[in-house]
């Protein structure tokens, strides 16, 4: 057989080990641009006094699931790309000063329900405290309800004024 | 497209955007009078009302007389990849932090309090399953 000419020009094949700090640096690039293009989920936390009936409140009432509850001081809820984190105030939590977390406020998830007076009825029967009546204007109707601990939710159903932005201009 | 809807109450509409969206990275939607904005980031969308009187949206006086206010402990989450960097460029923008760095089972966090003092809660996961992509 012939030899190839262009033999003595070609630069020789040295096999190597993988270096694994390459392939893993590699990954780490090849998933971080997936990552930045990946959407966060949205998430919130509440603090509640008590887990298990904040954890029935907002699954059986408000369409919750459950996804986490690792220990008797904190859950993981999901309602379409809301995550709601709930944790029971503790020694975890204290700052530096002293200060405990505690449920409360007026800062609020607001929740898109479809039927806003069945909601409320069934969270009346349910027992749920009020902060307002059924409140109506040009876009949505809406409701303040407290969750058991005194956590404030928003509900709101869309009326005809409703303006919400097209998916495709946010992209 | 924001899926996710979160109010919170502010004294100045103002100053909350400007904190918002120059140093936490939202974009904002609509900031149609003093007393209102929309913001966004990712899927979150930030409602900014000013306390109000009766009937005058999502800051209005209850019926009872009680008005909304800022506060509390009740919080979003903004994952960052970065937190000691985060804390450094908010502190120099004159932010008032609740804690130093808290260590917890899947990252460590740090509230930091917008212009009115409502916490938000900066998360850098430490553990993959903690992170908050939804991918």
């Amino acid at each position: 057989m012939v030899p190839d000419p262009f033999d003595a020009l070609r630069l020789p094949v040295v096999p190597i080990d993988p270096r694994p700090e390459f392939a893993a640096a590699l990954l780490r690039r090849i998933q971080g641009r997936a990552a930045t293009a990946a959407r966060q989920t949205a998430t919130v936390r509440y603090f509640v006094a008590d887990l298990d009936l904040a954890v029935e409140f907002y699954c059986r009432q408000l369409d919750f699931e459950e996804e986490l509850r690792p220990s008797p001081t904190f859950a993981m809820l999901y309602r379409g790309d809301l995550r709601l984190l709930l944790s029971v105030p503790g020694p975890g939590h204290t700052l530096p000063d002293g200060t405990l977390p505690e449920p409360g406020g007026w800062n609020r998830i607001s929740l898109q329900v479809a039927d806003l007076a069945a909601v409320v009825e069934a969270l009346r029967e349910g027992g749920a405290r009020f902060r307002t009546g059924l409140v109506r204007g040009a876009a949505v109707q809406n409701v303040l309800v407290e969750d058991p601990s005194g956590n404030l939710v928003e509900l709101f159903e869309p009326l005809a004024g409703y303006h919400e932005r097209a998916p495709s201009r946010t992209s | 497209m924001a899926t996710v809807q979160v109010r919170y109450i502010v004294h100045d509409v103002d100053a909350a955007i400007q904190f918002y969206c120059q140093l936490l990275g939202f974009q904002e939607v609509m900031h149609p009078g003093p007393g209102f904005a929309m913001l966004q980031r990712g899927d979150l969308r930030l409602v900014l009302s000013r306390p109000s009187g009766p009937n005058t949206g999502g800051g209005s006086v209850l019926p009872d007389g009680r008005r909304p206010e800022p506060g509390g402990w009740n919080r979003f989450a903004v994952e960052v990849s970065d937190l000691a960097a985060m804390i450094e460029r908010l502190r120099g923008a004159g932010a008032h932090f609740r804690s130093d760095v808290i260590l917890g089972t899947g990252g460590k966090q740090a509230l930091v309090e917008d212009p009115s003092g409502n916490p938000i809660e900066l998360f850098e996961p430490l553990r993959p399953e903690a992170r908050l992509q939804s991918a």
